[in-house]
């Protein structure tokens, strides 16, 4: 008995398998294109979901407002200290560059305040909080620790803001998560019945080889093949698709939600990780249907 | 075969307390009326069922107790002609008769050469490239015997193998089977026509019911059957 010679017949039958009937193969790699299509298209969502709220959540500022007898010294210090602990650069707002800012966003009423004896306004510094320490809890940490330096007035950080912004991340998250692993389930469940329906097609072969002496692993290994090819086509359509759909709508989608949001949010489409991903998907889909489906008429 | 029982669910025995022994070389008959349980004899022997009580031995092994991970390699040392064929429409005869012969993992071009002697043997060599669905009965029944030769198998079991067949060609496929039985193969043909029992001298075991009712050698049954007729 020669491995060579039955790993040919093997090759030999899935591909005789798979010309005897090219309409019920097409339906099954369809099935898998749309499947895995869908799949990528959620993960695609996914992505542009968090480049949103990534997006959104970049605006988020700590604002450290000193008390009026802090030096430049202190100013200093503390940005140093907060440019340390965050990573990102920490910038120290003089008083008069604070007013400035103020009679800008008061508009024509600005002028009002030239009429002040004095600037009421301390010196504060500034720190754009990166993503790591971005949630309630990281950004309410560090302003305690901010707090505790005697030369520190008030911390701000838009508390409420960023617990809603926090919570809506963590529910369009776990939404997504839940979406994709019903799209999963259902794909595994609509590739497999419609493999079956291809493999009862030929369960009289299945019938035929097991009377003749074939071994399950025999007669099963072929129609393994079959479906790791039809996973594999189905993944080929499924990625030319989804480049099709994010060549087309991608840029569509980013400006869409440039407006929404502050920018930075780009459709990536389609990237060779992806790629691989859906085709190990499409093999694993195409396998496993196959192999549930074929165990089914092997009982002779 | 000692005490061999074999009943479904609800139904009354198929086969009730069988014993027969068939010797190596040998070529019998199993004869009866449809329903009497000659094919289910047949598929206790080639495990297409399984004994509900008693021991069934072929080559000294008990297959009765046989795990199913060895059936397959029981099967391929028997040849089995179906009543209803069981050809694969979509593959040409050549295809249908080598199937068995990939089983086993002979090389493609070995294998080739195999199939043509054999279908040069049941006289089909010029229908090699053809579908059994363009073959008459009569072919397509010495595409089934090709295929159950293909792999030389110790025994030949044949389950009404002339039974769609006109008298000549009936004639012509049971001198077939006579011929591979005189090349050494055991021979066990499943058939209710008196005539071809009457016509060939040969060992005839006849169930009624289940049951042996008669297991007579060749002159006897052949006299027997003649009388029938």
């Amino acid at each position: 008995m020669s491995a060579t010679a039955k790993a040919a017949y093997f090759w030999r039958a899935a591909v005789q398998g798979i010309r005897r009937a090219p309409f019920v193969h097409f339906i099954a790699v369809l099935t898998i294109a749309l499947a895995l299509f869908a799949i990528g298209l959620a993960r695609g969502g996914g992505e542009l979901l968090e480049s949103l709220i990534s997006s959104i959540g970049s605006e988020v500022e700590l604002t450290v407002y000193l008390k009026p007898d802090a030096t430049d010294a202190d100013a200093k210090e503390i940005a140093a200290a907060l440019s340390k602990r965050t990573g990102t650069e920490a910038v120290v707002v003089p008083p008069d560059v604070a007013l400035g800012r103020l009679a800008a966003q008061l508009g024509e009423l600005g002028s009002t305040l030239t009429g002040l004896p004095e600037n009421p306004l301390p010196v504060s510094v500034e720190v754009r909080v990166p993503e790591a320490v971005r949630g309630p809890g990281g950004l309410r940490a560090l302003a305690e620790k901010v707090r505790q330096s005697p030369a520190v007035e008030a911390v701000d950080y838009g508390e409420e803001a960023v617990e809603r912004l926090s919570a809506i991340a963590l529910a369009l998250r776990w939404g997504g998560l839940v979406g994709f692993a019903l799209v999963l389930l259902a794909t595994a469940i609509i590739s497999s019945a419609t493999l079956q329906l291809a493999i009862y097609a030929r369960r009289e072969e299945i019938e035929i080889q097991k009377l003749v002496g074939a071994t399950d692993r025999f007669a099963k290994i072929p129609f393994l093949i079959e479906g790791m090819l039809q996973g594999l086509a189905g993944a080929a359509a499924a990625v030319g698709g989804l480049h099709l759909f994010w060549a087309l709508a991608g840029p569509r989608l980013s400006s869409l939600l440039a407006f929404l949001s502050v920018g930075g949010c780009v459709a990536r489409g389609v990237d060779p990780v992806l790629a691989l991903q859906l085709a190990g998907l499409g093999c694993g889909l195409g396998l496993a249907g196959s192999f549930v489906a074929v165990g089914r008429f092997l009982r002779v | 075969m000692f005490h061999v029982y074999k009943a479904y669910p609800g139904d009354p025995p198929s086969l009730s307390d069988i014993n027969l022994h068939v010797r190596k070389g040998e070529f019998v008959f199993l004869t009866g009326p449809s329903g009497a349980g000659k094919t289910t004899l047949l598929k206790l022997v080639f495990c297409a069922e399984k004994a509900t009580k008693g021991q069934i031995l072929v080559g000294g092994r008990n297959i009765a107790r046989i795990r199913e991970s060895a059936i397959p390699y029981l099967r391929r040392n028997i040849g089995v002609v179906f009543q209803d064929f069981k050809l694969l429409p979509h593959r040409t005869v050549a295809d249908n008769v080598a199937f068995t012969l990939d089983v086993v993992g002979m090389p493609r071009r070995e294998g080739m050469a195999r199939v043509t002697q054999v279908l040069k043997q049941v006289g089909l060599e010029h229908k090699a490239g053809s579908l059994p669905l363009r073959l008459s009965g009569g072919e397509q029944q010495r595409v089934v015997i090709a295929r159950a030769l293909v792999n030389d198998p110790t025994i030949l079991l044949a389950d009404e193998p002339t039974g769609n067949l006109d008298p000549a060609l009936t004639v012509e496929i049971m001198d077939l089977l006579c011929a591979v039985n005189v090349r050494g193969t055991t021979v066990v043909v499943a058939t209710h026509d008196a005539s071809l029992i009457a016509r060939y001298d040969k060992r005839t075991v006849r169930l009624e019911r289940g049951l042996i009712v008669a297991d007579q050698d060749g002159a006897k049954a052949a006299r027997r059957m003649a009388g029938a007729e």
